[in-house]
């Protein structure tokens, strides 16, 4: 559910959901025949935007947001995919950001980081989130008390607990919660 | 299976329960020469010292565990209340000691009416000890009988200074002395109770109102 609109339901266009919901992944995939610069206006060029001031201004703003823009800014035509582990994670946030979505989705954007760039990942995740809506799926349970407001425990597919974060992980609800914190399962 | 965590978890139980005793022992020992008129001061300042270290031990090994083991839920609030204890039980060795003391500043007081600090002094040491009792067993029902402990504590203090200060024919050294003994023992009967207030948090995590 988007804005409460079922984002599955028929006649919804996948394009627009794309648009208003931004992905990032456990594995960081910039388009590897792409430079860096073409990788964050890419979206933007899908969307139809043409004007080059318009999209340099957007990947210059992207990369900022991304904390990426100092360490690139005069490799903008180098291939996305020469950049580390943690500078392509960066640019496919900034790719994420750069058509302005509603919501982000992170999925496990930094179990393939050292803790240097996942510590920049979670900066980045906090100095955004004032205007962005992030949702991350972490297996880090500190992660996810380090960087999140609210937190929701699944388990087996299933919502075991949601609740604002510090009272989650200090006085959790559910025992499942508790169990599985703790690691006292099994 | 255990976890790595619980070995340190264990150890930081059993360096809290050593403290415990101690503590106990030392308030006990500190009232009881009062009322017998005995001068145990390097007795009680050597416990109170030892149980000072003894908090600084726990606290390490707490700061310890939280940066191993990123403890949350039930671990994270047994190792806070453990810290918040062994600070009450160093509080109960100070307060021992400075009871100790007064026999040192006022010297003989077998003429004074020693009957409020025997009746608080009486009540502290239960207090102490179903303190210990209630964190111990973690048994949250004991560990609520302590408020009520303590205002009787409380009144013996406020019922002894009030009349102090309305007594014009009192003994003065009685009156400071019996002030400052009441007035410790209703800081370790405070203490007490927070001893006691982490039984329903560690259980729980529920946090109760301080007056």
């Amino acid at each position: 559910m988007l804005d409460g609109s079922d984002i599955y339901a028929k006649g919804i266009d996948p394009v627009t959901i794309r648009r208003r919901v931004g992905m990032v992944f456990q594995k960081p995939n910039p388009f590897p025949t792409m430079s860096v610069y073409d990788n964050v206006a890419a979206g933007l060029r899908l969307n139809g935007e043409r004007n080059h001031s318009v999209l340099d201004r957007a990947v210059q703003q992207s990369l900022e947001l991304a904390f990426l823009w100092d360490e690139v800014k005069g490799d903008l035509d180098k291939s996305g995919a020469s950049l580390s582990g943690g500078q392509q994670q960066r640019l496919c946030i900034a790719r994420a950001l750069a058509v302005q979505p509603e919501v982000i989705l992170m999925d496990e954007p930094c179990s393939a980081l050292d803790p240097t760039a996942t510590a920049k990942i979670e900066e980045l995740i906090a100095s955004i989130k004032g205007n962005y809506t992030v949702m991350i799926v972490t297996h880090n349970m500190q992660q996810a008390a380090r960087v999140s407001d609210f937190t929701a425990f699944l388990y087996l597919g299933q919502l075991i607990e949601y609740g604002e974060t510090t009272s989650l992980f200090e006085n959790p609800v559910e025992e499942l919660t508790e169990r599985y914190l703790t690691g006292k399962f099994g | 299976m255990p976890r790595l965590m619980d070995m340190g978890l264990e150890k930081l139980r059993n360096m809290v329960l050593d403290m415990a005793e101690l503590s106990q022992n030392t308030v006990s020992t500190s009232i009881d020469a009062y009322v017998q008129g005995r001068d145990l001061r390097d007795r009680i300042y050597s416990w109170s010292e030892e149980l000072r270290m003894l908090q600084d031990e726990v606290s390490e090994l707490a700061v310890e565990l939280i940066a191993r083991y990123q403890p949350v839920a039930s671990d994270l609030r047994f190792i806070k209340s453990c810290m918040e204890v062994a600070y009450g039980f160093s509080r109960f060795g100070r307060y021992a000691h400075d009871i100790s003391d007064v026999i040192g500043i006022f010297g003989d007081l077998s003429s004074c009416d020693r009957q409020a600090v025997k009746e608080a002094g009486s009540q502290a040491k239960d207090m102490i000890r179903l303190s210990i009792k209630a964190f111990t067993e973690r048994d949250v029902e004991l560990a609520g009988r302590l408020k009520k402990m303590d205002d009787v504590v409380d009144n013996i203090y406020l019922d002894f200074v009030k009349k102090s200060a309305h007594e014009r024919e009192g003994n003065l050294k009685c009156v400071v002395s019996g002030t400052l003994i009441l007035r410790y023992l209703e800081r370790i009967a405070d203490h007490a109770t927070y001893v006691g207030e982490t039984v329903p948090y560690i259980v729980s995590g529920e946090r109760s109102a301080r007056k």
